[in-house]
């Protein structure tokens, strides 16, 4: 499921492989509301009853970005591995809502924002947009969904200056984020 | 009257409605169609769920509903453009915290890559690792 407002970037991605399940494309956020995506590459499990059994949780797709994230992907697929194939979860209820990021009003309100901007995007109105992604990311400042989701729809590049002003006001305020943060290392001093 | 876009749990609805107040108000029977809530002479209603409101002119005058008194009455939180005519309406953070806690995976639908409809619960009786992306 693809946090993106622009369904051809997913597509350009999505379609380079030959992929088994289904690729689903979230332009209003609406399914990270729902689970409380904050950040990605990230995942929920959901089990057989359609109960969360591990709550969002940074989940990479492999090691291409660890010396800048300090994630070692192979814990989370260990993880995984043990719960789809030996049917043992790594956390109980209790674990999973310990863990669980909640949102405040202003974190949906910011949601609210970036929605209307979307729509108002594809009407053309390119003020409004801005403005309401701009109110977005003033009340959700350290959600990754709303701040580096916009800097493609703003023309800024998602892996260039803006985005390390932003990694760096993240640090900064102590890297706030998914609880659990399966597979982060200590980043060598 | 003029058209305003309501956008509930990121689906776009057009309605009749109005400025008032620095807020918006919508056709109520519109909005009922659209989301589900109504008023009825027991409250404010939406499946078997009805809240009290006790100052019902408040909320809707001439068969038109004030979205800032609906989302306080209703738990929800509304951002409301009352110059561009949209609002956009969601769970305030203390019910989407509390449905959270639940450990409910809520169904979603979703367009997949192709413009099929995609739900999670076609994926029911199943293990499901719901992983989100971007391209940015």
């Amino acid at each position: 499921m693809a946090l993106d407002a622009d369904a051809d970037a997913v597509r350009e991605w999505a379609t380079q492989e030959q992929l088994t399940f289904p690729v689903l494309v979230d332009r209003q956020h609406v399914v990270a509301e729902l689970y409380g995506f904050t950040n990605v590459p990230a995942s929920v499990w959901i089990d057989e009853n359609r109960k969360v059994v591990r709550p969002a949780d940074t989940a990479m797709g492999d090691d291409r970005f660890r010396a800048f994230t300090n994630v070692d992907s192979s814990i989370h697929h260990n993880l995984l591995r043990r719960w789809v194939v030996d049917g043992v979860r790594d956390l109980d209820d209790s674990g999973v809502r310990a863990n669980q990021m909640l949102p405040d009003d202003d974190t949906q309100r910011a949601r609210l924002h970036r929605r209307i901007g979307i729509v108002l995007g594809d009407r053309g109105d390119d003020a409004g947009r801005a403005h309401h992604l701009r109110e977005a990311e003033r009340l959700a400042p350290m959600d990754w969904t709303i701040v580096r989701g916009n800097m493609p729809l703003f023309g800024d590049d998602p892996f260039g200056e803006k985005f390390f002003e932003f990694a760096g006001r993240w640090a900064e305020a102590g890297s706030p984020g998914y609880p659990l943060g399966t597979g982060r290392e200590q980043p060598e001093a | 009257m003029a058209q305003i876009t309501l956008i509930d749990n990121g689906s776009t609805y057009e309605l009749d409605g109005s400025p008032v107040d620095g807020s918006l108000a919508v056709d109520a029977v519109g909005f009922a169609r659209s989301t589900g809530w109504e008023l009825k002479p027991e409250g404010l209603c939406r499946e078997e769920v009805c809240i009290p409101v006790r100052d019902r002119s408040a909320l809707l005058q001439d068969s038109m509903l004030r979205l800032d008194e609906f989302a306080r009455l209703a738990g929800r939180v509304a951002v409301v453009d009352v110059a561009r005519g949209v609002a956009a309406l969601a769970d305030s953070g203390g019910r989407r915290s509390e449905a959270l806690a639940t450990l409910d995976a809520p169904d979603f639908t979703l367009p997949d890559i192709h413009g099929k409809q995609v739900s999670l619960s076609d994926f029911d009786r199943r293990k499901r690792l719901l992983l989100a992306w971007s391209s940015w």
